[in-house]
């Protein structure tokens, strides 16, 4: 039992979530178990609504649950003052996000660096070290570039080389190919599958994108605030193949 | 993380050079409109600055300000000369008195008599001619704005330039002739009447005759004389008011602040500026936070602390509060310098800049705090929303 624990990054039972009070009060999550492993790329799926961006945020350290319990590689996150909890998430956790949130006025290699230079690391290491993952996510010659001179696939590369620059054991990614077209998207995926994914890291993929689901090891269908059933990413894939002329 | 303080400022040119606009206009009108107000301040007590001999100002207690001329007896002279502690007293004549022109035209002049035998109480500095000059008969000095403008001679050829009193020329105070011997350079006074030296016993002969006719009494003071000791004694003995020079030039500022619209004119400018400027670099700054608050959140999601994004801000708004700054204490000393020797009174104390500066870093903190404000109680989790 040790060993399974000490192997998952993510395990929630019964969280629950709430906004607001009174006729306004919302329930965004009602009691979701979900554990996530190291090693493997899970997939949250599910409506508009039906509380996969809350549930990101909590297992991120980035919002508090209001029950239940929820260790982020083996730390009660909730339990860790402001200051502390921001140290976590900087350090062990990637973030790419739906809309990229690159700095409009920072180069490429600078916004990838910037995790590094919040943790206090010398601006030439970090650089250094910057441009070396851009040229693991094939953006080697455009460090220079500010984001408005990039796609959006390129864009979305160089937040997927931001969120490994510190090499952290979780990374979350919220809708990370619904502002790209199918291929890029798919580009993208097969990226993350590629430089992402570790024995040691996992990562939770927010996606509404049905067509990124064979990226997935496991895949948790959520449903008004509950996590319905986790599957399998084989079974997808295989449910769509079938489905194929 | 300072230097993406400052990328992520200066990116968006537009605010950016919006932030540094209102901060450099309201810089601009506070130290401008407060260094003209200085300048006319300075102007009204410059007869007495330009008098640096005499250490004590008498005069008759009810004097609100120098050119409040409250005429003593004659022999209040004597009075104070026999105060303990005087070294010497010598009266000083000071009134406005109507000069005719060559063109037939009057022009009010500011007359100051100086006691016949020492001539203390003269010009600060001379264009042409000598203090001495003034025995000679006739014998006086006129200021240099004063001769080239309201005492000038009409234009040689019609529609040409007035010609400038010059030494030689004559002009009738009060029907009596008197002869130029001397152009002296003088401060700006607030009034701006011409101003006329001559000897005590010639201005009280261009005086309409009247029974008192002593306007000031200035002293100077034994040396090692406790100068406040001195002023009390001499109000204690002859009934007198006696002020230091630096206290009659306050007792006539404050005449002015009190008496006058200027303070609350001047000081209505400078808080419009203080307002605008605060209106207009807070508004900006804030929507400029406002602009990046999806950035700042990003940063606080990759584990940036409060504290690095409140030292982010804060650098973002000392840097444009700098630069506005700069600018505008640059320009209103364009301004002055352009202005030198025109009617435009314009003194720039450090003082001044000390105020403008901390008039600019309260609108700097003010704009900052908005935007600190916001950023604190930011949720990271609003990267997360589409």
């Amino acid at each position: 039992m040790a060993s399974v624990q000490s192997r998952l990054a993510v395990r929630c039972r019964g969280v629950t979530k709430s906004y607001g009070t009174g006729d306004a009060k919302v329930t965004a999550l009602r009691g979701v178990d979900l554990d996530v492993e190291l090693g493997e790329l899970l997939m949250l799926v599910g409506p508009s609504g039906c509380g996969k961006t809350t549930l990101i945020s909590v297992l991120a350290a980035i919002l508090d649950q209001d029950g239940g319990e929820c260790t982020v590689l083996g730390q009660d996150v909730r339990r860790l003052g402001a200051r502390a909890r921001a140290r976590f998430r900087g350090e062990t956790i990637g973030f790419v996000f739906q809309q990229f949130n690159l700095l409009p006025t920072l180069t490429a290699v600078e916004n990838v660096a910037v995790p590094l230079l919040i943790h206090g690391s010398a601006r030439k290491r970090a650089l250094d070290r910057a441009a070396e993952v851009l040229d693991a996510v094939g953006l080697g010659s455009r460090v220079k570039s500010l984001p408005s001179q990039l796609s959006g696939g390129q864009q979305q590369r160089v937040a997927i080389a931001r969120a490994l620059v510190h090499e952290p054991q979780l990374i979350v990614c919220d809708e990370p190919t619904s502002a790209l077209d199918h291929e890029t998207g798919h580009n993208v995926m097969e990226l993350m599958r590629r430089v992402a994914t570790g024995p040691d890291r996992a990562l939770v993929v927010v996606t509404h994108d049905a067509r990124i689901f064979e990226f997935a090891d496991r895949i948790a269908r959520m449903d008004d605030g509950h996590v319905l059933e986790v599957v399998p990413g084989e079974a997808v894939r295989g449910t769509r193949q079938e489905s194929q002329p | 993380m300072n230097r993406i303080a400052i990328k992520m400022l200066v990116g968006d040119r537009a605010k950016y050079l919006g932030i540094v606009m209102g901060i450099t206009f309201a810089s601009l009108l506070i130290t401008q409109q407060a260094a003209i107000f200085t300048g006319l301040m300075t102007r009204t007590y410059s007869a007495i600055t330009d008098l640096r001999l005499p250490d004590i100002w008498v005069m008759d207690p009810k004097v609100q300000f120098i050119d409040d001329i409250k005429p003593m007896q004659s022999t209040k002279l004597l009075n104070v000369r026999g105060v303990a502690g005087v070294e010497w007293a010598v009266p000083l004549y000071k009134g406005l008195l109507k000069a005719r022109l060559d063109d037939g035209n009057f022009q009010t002049v500011n007359v100051i008599g100086l006691d016949d035998a020492t001539l203390i109480g003269g010009p600060p500095s001379m264009v042409a001619g000598n203090l001495a000059d003034l025995r000679r008969t006739e014998g006086v000095i006129v200021d240099a704005v004063g001769a080239e403008d309201k005492l000038a001679k009409p234009p040689r050829l019609p529609g040409g330039p007035r010609v400038p009193l010059a030494v030689g020329d004559t002009l009738e105070i009060n029907d009596r002739r008197a002869t130029v011997v001397g152009i002296s350079n003088n401060s700006r006074t607030f009034q701006s009447q011409p101003i006329v030296y001559t000897t005590y016993s010639r201005a009280l002969g261009y005086a309409p005759p009247e029974r008192r006719l002593l306007s000031f009494v200035l002293v100077k003071a034994k040396p090692g004389q406790d100068l406040n000791e001195l002023t009390a004694r001499i109000t204690r003995v002859t009934g007198l008011a006696a002020y230091t020079r630096e206290q009659f030039e306050q007792i006539t500022v404050d005449y002015f602040m009190k008496y006058t619209g200027i303070p609350i004119n001047f000081g209505i400018a400078v808080v419009l500026g203080f307002i605008v400027g605060t209106a207009i670099a807070g508004q900006t700054f804030y929507n400029f936070t406002l602009d990046n608050l999806r950035q700042f959140g990003a940063l606080k999601a990759m584990g940036a602390q409060n504290g690095t994004l409140l030292k982010m801000i804060l650098l973002q708004a000392v840097t444009v509060g700098l630069i506005g700054y700069g600018l505008g204490v640059g320009l209103a000393s364009l301004i002055g310098h352009v202005s030198r020797g025109t009617e435009l009174a314009f003194r720039m104390p450090w003082q001044l800049l000390a105020l403008s500066g901390t008039a600019v870093a309260i609108i700097t903190a003010f704009t900052a705090l908005l935007s600190i404000w916001k950023v604190m109680r930011l949720e990271p989790a609003i990267v997360f929303k589409g």
